[in-house]
This record gives structure tokens, C-alpha cells and sequence, in this order.
């Protein structure tokens, strides 16, 4: 017993010892992990802007991790979880929001990224592109990409139905269903070919500005009530509803992601709503319809009788800086992230995705990306996407009601009183 | 005096080896079981935020009184039972009889063990994701479910109807499962002695009486083991309705009590409540484990 009890305290003694193995002296070297998405396009200039940023600081260790978009956010979630996140990791805006209303992020250090102080910062960017990361007037986050969506046109599928897409280019939602039911092919009941389909999982995104349009709204102003404008809810349901295979069949979420089948311009999909960094994804999959002009991009529609003219949400991608470091741990992951983001121009031009300075947005190479004038005239109609510490659950009720709508045969009315209900619950339990 | 000690010394010598042996288990489990298990019980009592640097509040029973009133909740109750029992019943049921027809087939016993058995090595994420392309409406199920009914262009919404998608969750399971029991089975088959079935036969006892009088009650201890481990694997189901609504599929048919804790925990960052859950279906499956063990009485058995 004696024995035991001797060999559990040596054991105790010696994980206290090892528990605070990982506290660097102020002098001492840095080590650095950084964990992002997988993009290989990025990957390729971020491994040798890491590269550089060693080489140009020998006492700094950079382990730059790529993960799955889809999985990112629970692994760093639970390493965040278990007080072992990351130093450095970008997410996208709705998930990362909860990093900051709960102090895991540390705030921007100015001077090592580059800037004078915040406000230097935030006038060295696109108004609005950083209100979601500003806490108390300090910046949280160093926006990677702001994005909004648009919508991309395969111009051989609607020549191979008998349209020509520079004329019969769908500008509302009523004649995107129609100009749909035109393109779509069928085997019996099974979609052979889509005219256009929504991206599903991204709810809050593409779908809440189709609400807006027709005068609802999410969440009120104030943050207290849920699901306003019955009959916009309603009319967008019913929109819906009829898209789905129970209606029009034009589409379902069950059907493979639409912009991946887009790239491979296989005759398949005509239409489908992505961003910017589309293009790259194209000239990476398939490098003779990216070159073929093929394909062109048409702004976000609006329904015929939309009381406010508002296009896809924007989000964005922000790198952020763990706060369970040291300072020097802080001010290094900030001076890299600086580093890394002042070749914005060449994530524009090798990736395809737009930092949103205002030096950027006004180059001749942005203004010379095919297609970024559509981008641009669309964020400014374009609200941010929806960001509270509930957004993921938010998204996952609006999921349920359109899906309940489009395949279980629920009614409109029924899927808008059960959305309102768990909504409202959901505000009221914050 | 020396005569009754030395027993005494081998017994404990024995009992010292045991406890070596059994040392490790014990750690593993104390480490990888019961110490969350515990701190499961302990943070459900607490209203905490899996991302909070904060103090979590005490709220004592709060989260169970609010899981037994939640809509939500009773129907993860309700979607887990749905695939426990259609998923449960047809792996024992079906295992057992696979496992009497290879035992009746020896020269191709070894090509049908390695068959079903197949599907058991594959990961749950990987069946998952083989399946999500077979459920497809332009994939493989559509085709062959067409192609035997002559029903050409039928798309039976393998993933978009509430009813079809619960079947498609637990077709995935009894695919992924069955070889496991069956493997099972045909050990508690092949442990029975041939002169039983000799003696039967002398006794004039046809192949159905010797199945219903000698097979039946003599496998009674491995028919309890499978119904147990295929029971709680079936209450703990979760990558396939997980990757199947990542997919599209409706979640609320198939939003099962483990799909529930995942999302309650990870994406709603409520890990008091998730916790409580998790505590939930523990006691679940604790009582089907009792209740399986008292239903069957008789778990040894001798020759």
C-alpha cells in the first residue's frame, strides 16, 4: 500500500513537472501552430510565405496544419475545449464569433501586423468588412477573404436547351424556376441534369436575403424577436416547397453540391451560386472551360415584387490569434499573420479570394478579374451574415423548415409557426 | 497448521497474478470509461459553455427537468428507439439464421464468413460515405430497386423522406454489423457437441426439432451476448445519421439521442445539457442490458 501510494505521487510529481513544459521563457524560441482549411491553391504561396517568415526570424518554428473546411471547426473547437488550441487558425465569421464573446482570441497586436494602431487598421479596410471581429474597439480578427455570392452560368448547357444565356439569364427568383424547369432533364422523377440548385448546408447565407427581399427578417434589430414578416416566411417557403421534389422537382439537398458538378461542365448543372474564388476552382479542375468563356457570372436575383433589394449575406474568413499565450507567442503569430496578409494581391491572383483592403478592392487587378464588377455591385446591396453565439443552431432550425417544406410534406404555414416557435425559444433562452 | 496454509499461499499467489492481469483493463477503463462517465454526471449539473474561460453556474437538476420537457429531445428518443428496434431485431434474427446456413454449407463456409464479415472492418464513416453514393438518386439503389420492381425513373428518396431515410439508416447498419454476429454465432454453434444431434437423430428428431430442442436453449448464453452487443451498438449509432444529414438528409427522423449530444455539445457549445443527455442514455442502455439479462434467466449452460 505504502508502495502505491509512493508510486502515485512520483507519478503526480512528474505530470505537474511536464504540465508546465510548455511555458516558453521571453527569451527563448517560438513555436508557432497553425492550423487553416485545406485550399490547395493557398497552400502553395502560405507554405512559402511560412517559409520566409523563418527564414527571416531563425528563432521562430511555424507548423502550418491544413484540415477539411467541413472539419475544421470541430477540431479546433475541441482543442479550444481541452486548452489546446492553436496559436493561429482562421474560421469563418458565424462560427468564429463565439471565440471572441468568450475571450479565446487575442486582439489584433497593431504595431507587429503592420499597423499604426485599430483605427489605421480599420481604415485600411473595406467599410463594414470588420464590424463582426470589433470588440470595445479593439480588431479580433485579420480578415483572409470577405465573400459574397453570385451566380455562375454554363453558357454551353443553356445553348444545348435552346437558350441563349447572354439574353435568357434569369433576374428574379420566378424566372430563375422557370428558366430552370427549361434546362432540367429527367429520368422519370430522378434530376439527370439541374437548371440551378441552392448551396444547402448554407442557410443563413444564401437563403435569409431571399426572406429579406420579401420585407422578413431573421432576428428584429434588437436581437429580441425571431422570424418576422409572416408572409414573406411564408412566401419564401412556398417558393420552396415548390422548387423541391414534391413541387416543380427542379432540385433537393439530397442531389450532389451543384458548384462542384459545375466545374466539370459535364452537362449537368447550368447554374449554381458561389463566389469569386469560384474561378480559380475552375481553372484548377478544368482548365479548358475555365479558358473557354464558356461561362459567365449574373448577379444575385430578387423576386418580382421584393420590397428590399438585397443580395447574397457576405461572410468572411478570419485568422485569429489564441489569447492562452504569452505575449511573445501573441505578438509573433500577429507579426506572421501581418506577414502573410500583405501579399494580398497574389491570394487574389493565385486563389482567387479577396482580403477586403481598400487598396485591393481598387486595383487594376481586382477591377480586371473576370467578373469581380458583378461581386462588387452585389456586396453593395448585400448585408453580413447573420453572427450570434446561436447562429449555428439559428441555421440549423431554418434548415429544418425549408427541408421539412421541400421533402416531408410539411405545409409552409405549419414549417413558419414550428420555425418561429423553436426560434423565439432560442432567443429567449440567451 | 502447515497443511492449511499452503493452499492459502497458492490461493493468494493466484489471487496476486489476477489482480496483474487485470490491472491494466481496470486503468484503461478507469481512464477511458468510468472517469468520464463521472465527470459527465458532474458537468450536467452545471450550465457550461465548451468554449467559456468562466466559472460554469450550478443549476443542480435543471438540464434533466428541461430534457424531459423538450419536443426535441423526445424525439431523438423516439428516432433512437425507431432504428434500435428496426435495426436490433432483423441482426439477431438474421445473423443467427445466416450463421445455421454457413454452418450448413461447410465447403463454402470460409468464402461466406470472410463475405459478411467484410463490411465489419470498414470504418462507420467509410460505409457511410459508400452508401451516401448508392442512396444517390442517380446511384445504385434506384437502379436495382427499379430495375426488380420494373419501375423505371422512380426516385424512392432513399434520403429525402422521413420514413425511407430511417430505413436507409438502418440498412447501412445491418450491412455494416451482421457479419460481426454471425462470426458470433457460428463460435456458439460449433461449441455445441455433434453427439447431440446424433443422439437426436437416432431419437428420431427431424432438423427442425433438433434446432428448436438442442441449438436454440444451447446457444441461449451467445443469442444473450449478441442481443446485448447489437442492442448497444444500435443505441449508440451515430456516423451514419451524422454523414447522412451533412448530406441533406432530414435531421428530425433521424436525429438520434448521440446525433442529439453532438450537436447540443459541439455546435450549440451547451455541454452541461449535452452531458446530461449523454447521463440519459447511459441509464438507457443500462437498463436494456439488465432488462436482457433477466429476460433470458439461464445465462450458463452445461452439457
Amino acid at each position: 500500500m505504502k508502495r502505491a501510494l509512493l508510486i502515485f505521487t512520483l507519478v503526480l510529481t512528474a505530470f505537474t513537472l511536464f504540465a508546465n513544459g510548455q511555458d516558453e521563457s521571453a527569451d527563448g524560441p517560438v513555436t508557432l501552430e497553425f492550423w487553416t482549411h485545406e485550399d490547395p491553391n493557398r497552400d502553395a504561396i502560405e507554405t512559402r510565405y511560412v517559409e520566409e517568415f523563418m527564414a527571416s526570424h531563425p528563432d521562430v518554428t511555424v507548423n502550418r496544419v491544413t484540415h477539411s473546411s467541413k472539419k475544421i471547426f470541430e477540431l479546433v473547437l475541441t482543442a479550444f475545449a481541452a486548452n489546446a488550441g492553436p496559436d493561429i487558425f482562421n474560421m469563418q465569421i458565424e462560427q468564429a464569433y463565439s471565440y471572441i464573446v468568450n475571450e479565446r482570441v487575442a486582439p489584433v497586436d497593431y504595431l507587429a501586423a503592420g499597423f499604426a494602431d485599430a483605427s489605421d487598421m480599420i481604415n485600411q479596410y473595406v467599410d463594414g468588412s470588420l464590424d463582426s471581429v470589433i470588440k470595445d474597439g479593439d480588431v479580433y480578427g485579420m480578415p483572409l477573404e470577405l465573400n459574397n455570392w453570385a451566380v455562375y452560368v454554363n453558357k454551353r448547357v443553356f445553348a444545348d436547351a435552346g437558350l441563349d444565356a447572354e439574353k435568357d439569364y434569369p433576374k428574379t427568383w420566378e424566372e430563375m424556376a422557370d428558366i430552370s424547369e427549361k434546362l432540367v432533364l429527367r429520368d422519370g422523377q430522378i434530376i439527370t441534369r439541374r437548371g440551378f440548385d441552392f448551396r444547402y448546408p448554407y442557410y443563413l447565407i444564401s437563403m435569409i436575403p431571399m426572406v429579406e427581399q420579401l420585407g422578413g427578417q431573421l432576428v428584429s434589430d434588437d436581437g429580441k424577436t425571431a422570424i418576422l414578416g409572416d408572409d414573406a416566411w411564408i412566401k419564401f417557403l412556398t417558393y420552396m416547397q415548390e422548387w423541391g421534389p414534391n413541387g416543380r422537382n427542379l432540385g433537393s439537398p439530397t442531389y450532389k453540391n451543384g458548384r462542384k458538378l459545375f466545374n466539370m461542365d459535364n452537362n449537368d448543372m447550368a447554374m449554381c451560386l458561389s463566389g469569386l474564388y469560384q474561378g480559380a476552382r475552375i481553372r484548377s479542375d478544368n482548365q479548358e472551360f475555365y479558358d473557354s468563356g464558356d461561362w459567365m457570372i449574373i448577379p444575385y436575383p430578387t423576386f418580382e415584387n421584393a420590397v428590399n433589394d438585397v443580395a447574397s449575406n457576405f461572410y468572411g474568413q478570419y485568422y485569429m490569434v489564441n489569447a492562452q499565450n504569452s505575449a511573445k507567442d501573441i505578438k509573433t503569430a500577429w507579426a506572421l499573420t501581418g506577414y502573410m496578409m500583405g501579399h494580398e494581391e497574389e491570394y487574389l491572383e493565385a486563389v482567387n479570394i479577396v482580403p477586403p483592403t481598400k487598396k485591393l478592392m481598387n486595383s487594376e487587378t481586382f477591377k480586371n478579374m473576370p467578373y469581380s464588377n458583378v461581386f462588387v455591385d452585389d456586396l453593395a446591396r448585400a448585408n453580413v451574415v447573420y453572427t450570434a453565439e446561436n447562429g449555428a443552431k439559428m441555421e440549423e432550425l431554418v434548415k429544418e423548415a425549408v427541408e421539412s417544406v421541400m421533402l416531408s410534406g410539411i405545409s409552409p404555414v405549419q414549417a413558419h409557426a414550428t420555425l418561429k416557435a423553436k426560434a423565439q425559444e432560442l432567443l429567449d433562452e440567451m | 497448521m502447515g497443511a492449511s496454509a499452503k493452499p492459502g499461499r497458492i490461493e493468494r499467489k493466484l489471487a496476486r497474478w489476477g489482480v496483474i492481469f487485470v490491472t491494466p483493463s481496470i486503468i484503461f477503463f478507469s481512464i477511458f470509461s468510468f472517469y468520464p462517465i463521472i465527470m459527465a454526471l458532474y458537468t450536467s449539473l452545471f450550465k457550461k459553455n465548451l468554449l467559456s474561460l468562466k466559472k460554469p453556474a450550478f443549476v443542480g437538476l435543471s438540464h434533466y427537468k428541461y430534457l424531459f420537457t423538450s419536443p426535441d429531445f423526445w424525439n431523438s428518443v423516439e428516432a433512437t428507439f425507431v432504428f434500435a428496434m428496426g435495426t436490433f431485431l432483423p441482426l439477431l434474427v438474421l445473423s443467427l439464421a445466416l450463421a445455421a446456413f454457413i454452418m450448413s454449407v461447410p465447403k463454402a463456409k470460409r468464402f461466406f464468413q470472410m463475405a459478411y464479415y467484410t463490411p465489419a472492418v470498414i470504418s462507420s464513416v467509410v460505409s457511410a460515405a459508400i452508401w451516401l453514393l448508392i442512396f444517390d438518386p442517380r446511384g445504385l439503389a434506384n437502379q436495382w430497386v427499379n430495375f426488380i420492381m420494373n419501375t423505371p425513373g422512380i426516385d424512392h428518396r432513399w434520403l429525402a423522406n422521413s420514413m425511407t431515410v430511417r430505413i436507409s439508416t438502418m440498412i447501412v447498419y445491418f450491412w455494416k454489423y451482421v457479419g460481426y454476429f454471425v462470426i458470433i454465432f457460428i463460435s456458439g454453434l460449433a461449441s455445441i457437441p455433434p453427439s447431440m444431434y446424433e443422439a437426436a437423430r437416432i431419437d428420431g428428431a427431424d432438423g427442425w426439432q433438433s434446432f428448436w430442442r438442442i441449438t436454440f436453449p444451447l446457444l441461449r448464453p451467445t443469442v444473450v451476448l449478441v442481443s446485448i452487443m447489437s442492442m448497444l451498438q444500435c443505441l449508440k449509432t451515430f456516423s451514419t445519421q451524422y454523414l447522412f444529414t451533412q448530406s441533406g438528409a432530414p435531421q428530425a427522423p433521424i436525429n438520434v439521442i448521440t446525433l442529439n449530444i453532438y450537436n447540443t455539445g459541439i455546435r450549440d457549445f451547451r455541454i452541461g445539457r449535452a452531458s446530461a443527455m449523454s447521463i440519459i442514455l447511459f441509464i438507457i442502455m443500462l437498463f436494456f442490458t439488465w432488462l436482457q439479462f433477466k429476460l433470458s434467466k439461464a445465462d450458463d449452460v452445461s452439457y
